[in-house]
């Protein structure tokens, strides 16, 4: 892009070689529109990650939960490839079943909370009104909250399965998500092809799912893909403070909790798992960048 | 006519853009000098390159500019293409000043007044605090800003378009520029108040010696204004003259076609100017002839043939094989 | 004015439904707090006895209305476990989250300007690419990751810094702020990238502006143009941010609190959460909303500071 705001004073050439300027201008701006290592990178990996976890019961590792009395807090050793943890459970196989946890997670809560806010989000753009004003009063509330408080509330309340962690770390997902549609929908359901639709009597469910859903979609996948990181990140912090899912079940956040409390003695049974983490969400943030712009790319009509 | 020092000399200034398509030529070979207590009126269509000309003098350009190795900026005989940014900073403000087209933008909406002129005072001419609220005050005054103590500490949205115009001109003349730029300075303003801030600008460069660059499209504003005029056209001036000599003896047709699209009394309010017909060149892929050719009524097919070059008798100079008065002439 | 009261009016909306909330949610867990205090081994009729003392088979309705009209007198409630008043507890504690929160936004405040600016000065040029990575590296380590690290490195490691603990002020200025470097450092390394892109997007089209141009026709120098011209005009989407990140950052607090042994509002939390201890919840949640709301109205405060558009009323003079 052109830097305009640099106050260096263009380019004084001494035009001794006869190169093609126009060349040279055109390929200062033609921007890499083709996804790069900065993608295939953290995709590589990511798929490692998903293979690893989806098969988890196949790679023949020793069960979580299983204790093995001769190596306890082991660095890494012969059957051991990552060592053990605190109670000489294997650390390789506790963070492959644990980034189950957090893919699920990953995945779920924003598609949860996504799909909430965009029905929130309809109802509150396409009908104004009284609908309007109670869901924002309602949005408000819930961003007055500090998200880790909803989880902390929820997971007392209804427990640490799965389903409920998914559910209610969706729920933080959807004032954003409603906005977001909300305000797609203020700007399409003035237009011509919305009218002419209502003229034609079209239900209202109609014209939301026909007309406004496919214009609204694009922003709401790019959200989703921001959300995917978030929420792992989230997941780990609630399963840190072991409000996530319940023991013995294996979580990232959960292994570096335990791992905390032997750091100065035995620092890899917190480290391998952080750096796996960090990796995976680094990977989802560079993967979920890249797509983003390449949607954006495609709907400027640049392909 | 009495010759002074001359303060600007420009020599065959280039400049070129990189954009996405190409190479785009803003400013294509432009030559001229100024002498001190002269104005130069610069008028031309909107994309002629006059704005990019101004700051190409300033050499305040963006990062895709490029300028070849040929092109000399000479302010009172220093020539600006070997200064560092450093150096060309101090003689920012002292020895060249600009006014740019919008008062309603170019001025920091955050920042007081008073502080945007003292800030220049500050720091080009070492003044303390005090002092330099004082000689804002004074040049408030000069610029004929009512009540200058008050509006002095105001901020630019509590002022007019005119007086914001004002004000823009007491920043430019504060540390008393020999060259000062006035980028349409008019544009943007009323009728009513354009009239009252051309004349400020020619008051303060006579009063103060200065040299001045009025740029416009108004063949009008040039007329009572300036002693001589440079009218661009694709990046390119196509007509240089002392004003009256370009009125009377006008002989680049681009020039008639402006000096015909002049607003008269008898026209309704707010017409649109588009008195020219046709579109200016494409600059990045421009036509290998007479770039106004394809425009010209005169044009025929030696004018596709090759760049006509900027020459002519007597100070006046014209680009342009087929010119007006030819024909009685001959 | 008229949306000044709008927007007093919706907040305190707000503030109901959130309490409302609140009180309905601890008032369905399943382990009441009765079950709690009355033990493992305890009948079915001690647990109603402690219910019926403590007020807790009433209608929520009844009891929510009873719980405002207290906050409104300044009782907040008693806790049901160690018996001590709420907004002692929780009035107690907040300083301590709020120095640890103010030193986080501090610090994330000077990394995000700079950066931010550097990055906004040439958008792709080396500075921006490398601040960007920086940042997308920085966002991908929570705070509790950050935390862990930070102590690996300067506790364990280096021995520099306590990996733990808590001093007041009254020991002393800096015996007060050395165990809290650590534990802000680890909420600021988040922040800071969001504070940071936002402010360069903003200041990228502000640099594009007229006024700066002018300010370089002046002959002002980059540095004044970014820290004098370009900041303030540039600043408004991040003070915004300011407020709303409040929520994140009482979020934040929590885990590091529990991590760094800071007896903050957070702590308080996690333990009444572990306990069951409704009315502490119900108290320290509601103490989160109001921060949470008067940081908003702060940063309101703020815009007038920034912009004399919003000071003088936005009058022609
Ligand atoms: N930063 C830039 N990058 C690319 N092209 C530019 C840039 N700045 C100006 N141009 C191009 O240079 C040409 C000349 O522009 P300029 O602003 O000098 O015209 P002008 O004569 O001042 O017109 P106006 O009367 O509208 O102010 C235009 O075609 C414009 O599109
Ligand atoms: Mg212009």
């Amino acid at each position: 892009m052109a830097d305009v705001t640099s106050s260096r004073q263009g380019t004084q050439t001494e035009d001794k070689p006869q190169i093609d300027m126009n060349m040279v201008a055109i390929a200062m701006h033609r921007r890499s529109r083709r996804l790069g290592l900065y993608f295939w990178i953290p995709m590589i990996w990511l798929v490692i990650v998903a293979v690893a976890c989806i098969f988890a019961p196949f790679w023949g590792l020793p069960p979580a939960d299983e204790i093995d009395w001769v190596y306890i807090q082991s660095p890494p050793v012969e059957g051991h490839p990552l060592g053990t943890d605190n109670l000489g459970r294997d650390l390789l196989s506790r963070i492959v079943w644990g980034g189950r946890v957090s893919l699920t997670v990953g995945f779920a809560a924003p598609f949860i909370g996504v799909g909430l806010g965009l029905i929130l989000g309809l109802i509150a753009g396409y009908y104004r009104g009284w609908a309007d004003e109670v869901i924002g009063i309602l949005i408000d509330a819930w961003l007055a909250i500090p998200g880790l408080v909803v989880l902390l509330l929820f997971s007392v309340v209804f427990g640490g399965s799965l389903f409920m962690v998914c559910v209610s770390l969706g729920l933080l997902f959807i004032p954003t998500a409603a906005r977001i549609t909300r305000a797609a929908t203020l700007n399409y359901a003035g237009r011509e092809f919305v009218l002419a639709a209502k003229a034609m009597g079209a239900s209202d469910f109609r014209i939301m799912r026909k007309e406004i859903f496919p214009n609204i979609i694009w922003p709401l996948i790019a959200f989703i893909l921001i959300d995917i990181p978030i929420a792992i990140v989230i997941e780990g912090a609630l399963s840190f403070l072991g409000l996530s899912v319940k023991a013995p079940t294996p979580s990232w956040g959960g292994i570096i909790a335990e791992g905390r409390e032997v750091l100065s003695t035995y620092p890899h049974i917190a480290m391998y798992p952080t750096l796996v983490m960090f990796v995976t969400v680094l990977s989802f943030n560079l993967v979920g960048d890249a797509i983003r712009r390449r949607l954006a790319d495609v709907r400027e009509g640049a392909i | 006519m009495h010759m002074g020092e001359i303060i600007l000399d420009v020599r065959d200034q280039r400049t070129s853009f990189a954009t996405a398509r190409g190479m785009l030529a803003a400013v294509d070979g432009v030559s001229f000098t100024l002498q001190r207590g002269r104005t130069l009126g610069v008028v031309g269509e909107s994309g002629s390159g006059k704005s990019v000309l101004s700051r190409s003098i300033m050499r305040l350009l963006p990062g895709n500019a490029v300028v070849p190795g040929g092109s000399r900026v000479i302010l009172n005989g220093r020539d600006l293409t070997r200064l560092s940014e450093a150096e060309l900073r101090r003689l920012r403000g002292p020895e060249m000043a600009i006014v740019f087209q919008d008062p309603m933008t170019s001025l920091n909406p955050v920042l007081s007044i008073g502080r945007q002129i003292m800030e220049v005072l500050m720091f080009h001419l070492g003044m303390k605090k005090r002092a330099a609220r004082a000689r804002a005050i004074e040049l408030l005054t000069a610029v004929g800003l009512p009540q200058p103590d008050v509006r002095v500490d105001q901020y630019p949205h509590q002022l007019s378009g005119g007086m914001r115009q004002r004000v823009a001109i007491a920043i430019a003349i504060a540390c008393e520029p020999d060259l000062l730029i006035a980028d349409e300075p008019t544009t943007a303003l009323d009728v009513t108040v354009q009239a009252e801030i051309l004349d400020l600008l020619q008051r303060m460069v006579r009063e103060r010696n200065m040299a001045m660059i009025l740029i416009t499209h108004d063949m009008g504003v040039v007329a009572g204004r300036c002693d001589d005029v440079a009218v661009m056209y694709a990046g390119r001036i196509v007509e240089q003259a002392p004003v009256r000599d370009l009125f009377r003896n006008t002989r680049m047709p681009y020039t008639a076609a402006l000096l015909a699209s002049i607003p008269k009394v008898t026209d309704p309010p707010h017409r649109k100017l588009d008195a020219i017909d046709g579109r200016p060149p494409d600059l990045i892929n421009p036509p290998p002839g007479c770039p106004f050719a394809p425009r010209c009524k005169l044009a025929d097919a030696d004018c596709d043939q090759g760049k006509p070059m900027l020459e002519g008798p007597a100070g006046h100079l014209f680009a342009c094989i087929r010119p007006l008065g030819q024909e009685t002439a001959a | 004015m008229r949306y000044l009261l709008y927007r007093l009016r919706r907040l305190a909306i707000v503030l109901g439904v959130v309490t409302f909330i609140t009180f309905l949610l601890v008032n369905v867990l399943p382990g009441d707090v009765a079950y709690e205090m009355a033990g493992m081994d305890s009948t079915e009729e001690e647990v109603q006895e402690i219910r019926e003392e403590l007020g807790l088979n009433r209608p929520v309705l009844i009891r929510y209305v009873e719980w405002v009209g207290g906050v409104f007198t300044g009782d907040w409630g008693t806790s049901y476990i160690n018996k001590e008043n709420v907004w002692d507890a929780v009035t107690d504690r907040f300083p301590v989250s709020f120095e640890l929160m103010l030193l986080a936004q501090i610090l994330a405040l000077s990394m995000a300007i700079p950066a931010g600016m550097a990055s906004a000065f040439r958008p792709n040029g080396r500075a921006d690419r490398i601040i960007g990575a920086l940042a997308f590296a920085s966002v991908s380590m929570p705070s509790f990751m950050t935390a862990i690290l930070l102590i690996f490195v300067f506790a364990l490691g280096l021995g520099w810094l306590p990996a733990t603990g808590y001093e007041p002020l009254s020991t002393g200025l800096w015996a007060n702020l050395k165990p809290m470097i650590l534990p802000a450092l680890s909420l600021a390394l988040v922040e800071w990238t969001i504070l940071m892109r936002t402010l360069r997007v903003e200041m990228i089209s502000v640099l594009q502006e007229n006024y700066i141009a002018l300010a370089r026709a002046k002959g002002m120098s980059n540095l004044r143009i970014l820290w004098v011209h370009a900041l303030r005009p540039s600043s408004f989407s991040m003070i915004t941010l300011l407020g709303l990140q409040v929520a994140r950052l009482l979020g934040g607090t929590i885990i590091i609190e529990q991590i760094f042994g800071i007896p903050g509002i957070g702590r308080l939390l996690i333990h009444a959460v572990y306990t069951r201890d409704f009315i502490v919840i119900q108290g320290c949640v509601t103490f989160f909303a109001l921060a949470f709301v008067t940081a908003n109205f702060l940063v309101d405060v703020a815009y007038a500071w920034l912009d004399p558009r919003v000071r003088t009323g936005g009058s022609h003079g």
